[in-house]
């Protein structure tokens, strides 16, 4: 299957997906999250200025019948979420590398971003959940 | 990240004889009750709104059926049921719930009058294993034989306002004739079926039950008249905005049908006994401690089952069944509280993920057209 997985962007192997640029990142889930969640309904977001360590859970996706946790893919200080998403949190299933972007972070480590995954390091993580 | 509400795919699932139809339909499948059924196709919400603006199909194969037959069908039901069977007629069927002799719930399930020495019962899928004890352990010297077709036969449920004119196009049998909760032995495209309006998406509608051998040509007779395929997901979702009650949510081994609201299935049968009378009528008469309500969400989030309630800080129930409706665009729920809490428009607490959101307490049911 296709998860239009982009080129630019690193990924995680709990689905979610980072843009860096200097030392912010622009957070969201994947393709292939949103699809295994199914239709998202709501989107608990965390509040600005709120700093987490890597791995820990930062916002809940709720779809009809799953809940998903977003963790930070590296620790970092909340500096912006998705405000969209409050009314259109559809947007995580039509759009989710783009419109359904869920927080920006500013990145406290830079060395972490060597422990996020490529492109082809992903594609295997969701080609072994054999899907 | 992803938990199914806690479902995962045994690989020990029984398949039912539409599973190689969903995996071509592209279904994500998942176990249920030791099955592997669709929870989704596409997506939950097209198929709930399918549902309700035109028609759906369900493969509900993974319920039990059983045949009853013989002489003392009726004394024998008369005391492992709660509802009265002189409400019953041949070509007609009853919803009904088994109970304990506390009052508690064994299964809720119906049963469908053939003949008065033939009956059919449909029960929950994750109780068919202990309703066919429970019925046989109450036998006794009644004449009843009861044998389990589960295996033998599929069911599919037919929902949706356009369900009658389509289904019409393809039965040998007038669909007018049967009313709501009746049933007919017909032909569905030449093949043997077992028709009846019943339902549970608060649409109207029917369910079908057949040989397995003819399961998948009538899957597809009813696709090709344009019924949308849907899973487990728009099931509980339409079940849920009809307020229904679903055995392990709003009743189960520790929760009486009174106090879930059933009210109207618990009978006097005056001169019969029957199992569980002494306690449902009293309770019918004195009421209980805690009672069904909806539950709807001032807040925004989503309540799911086992969500605690709150009264100005004090714990006063449990979320029996919540989600997004998709008809009414917002939150809703079913719990179980404090009889205290239950007028509408009581403002309580609901408990997500530690933090405490507000709510009400709502009229139900949410929606229906039937």
């Amino acid at each position: 299957m296709d998860y239009n997985l982009r080129e630019d962007i690193k990924y995680t192997a709990s689905h979610e997906w980072v843009r860096v640029d200097g030392d912010i990142g622009v957070v969201g889930i994947t393709s292939y999250a949103q699809h295994q969640l199914g239709d998202i309904v709501f989107i608990e977001l965390p509040n600005i200025g709120l700093v987490l360590e890597k791995g820990s859970n930062v916002a809940e996706i709720e779809s009809v019948k799953a809940v998903g946790d977003l963790q930070m893919p590296v620790s970092g200080e909340i500096i912006e979420v998705n405000k969209a998403l409050e009314g259109t949190p559809e947007m995580v299933n039509s759009s989710p590398f783009d419109d359904g972007w869920i927080l920006k972070i500013k990145i406290k480590h830079s060395d972490e971003l060597g422990t996020l995954l490529s492109i082809e390091e992903y594609k295997k993580i969701i080609e072994s959940e054999g899907h | 990240m992803i938990s199914i509400n806690g479902v995962e795919i045994i690989t020990e699932s029984k398949k039912t004889p539409l599973y190689d139809a969903h995996i071509n339909l592209g279904a994500k499948m998942v176990d249920f009750a030791g099955f592997f059924m669709p929870v989704q196709y596409e997506s939950i919400i097209k198929e709930h709104n399918a549902v309700r603006t035109n028609a759906g199909i369900f493969d509900i194969s993974h319920m039990g059926e059983f045949l009853l037959e013989g002489e003392d069908i009726f004394p024998f039901l008369q005391f492992v049921m709660i509802n009265d069977l002189n409400l019953l007629e041949p070509s007609k069927g009853q919803y009904s719930c088994m109970c304990y002799e506390n009052g508690t719930v064994v299964d809720d399930l119906v049963y469908y009058e053939e003949t008065p020495q033939r009956f059919r019962m449909i029960v929950n899928a994750s109780n068919v294993e202990k309703d066919f004890k429970w019925l046989n352990n109450h036998i006794g010297d009644w004449n009843v034989k009861i044998t389990d077709l589960s295996y033998q036969r599929a069911r599919i449920a037919f929902q949706g306002p356009k369900a009658d004119e389509l289904l019409q196009t393809i039965v040998d049998t007038d669909l007018s004739e049967i009313n709501r909760f009746y049933f007919r032995h017909c032909k569905l495209n030449d093949l043997p079926i077992f028709i009846a309006r019943t339902g549970y998406t608060g649409e109207k509608g029917f369910e079908l039950s057949m040989d397995n051998e003819y399961a998948s040509t009538v899957w597809n007779s009813l696709m090709e008249l344009g019924a949308k395929p849907a899973g487990l997901g728009a099931r509980d979702s339409l079940r849920l905005e009809a307020s229904y009650s679903l055995y392990g949510h709003e009743i189960n081994d520790k929760i009486t049908p009174i106090e879930a609201g059933l009210f109207w299935l618990v009978k006097p049968k005056e001169g019969i006994d029957y199992i569980g009378k002494e306690v449902l009528l009293e309770q019918k008469s004195k009421g209980t401690n805690r009672t069904l309500v909806g539950l709807s969400l001032i807040d925004r989030g989503i309540i799911r089952q086992d969500y605690k309630i709150y009264k100005d800080g004090n714990e006063i129930g449990f979320v029996t069944s919540g989600g997004f409706s998709p008809t009414l665009q917002k939150t809703i729920g079913l719990g179980l509280i404090k009889k205290e809490f239950k007028e509408i428009d009581t403002e309580i607490q609901i408990e997500i993920r530690d933090k405490l959101l507000k709510g009400l307490v709502s009229s139900t049911p949410f929606f229906r057209n039937v």
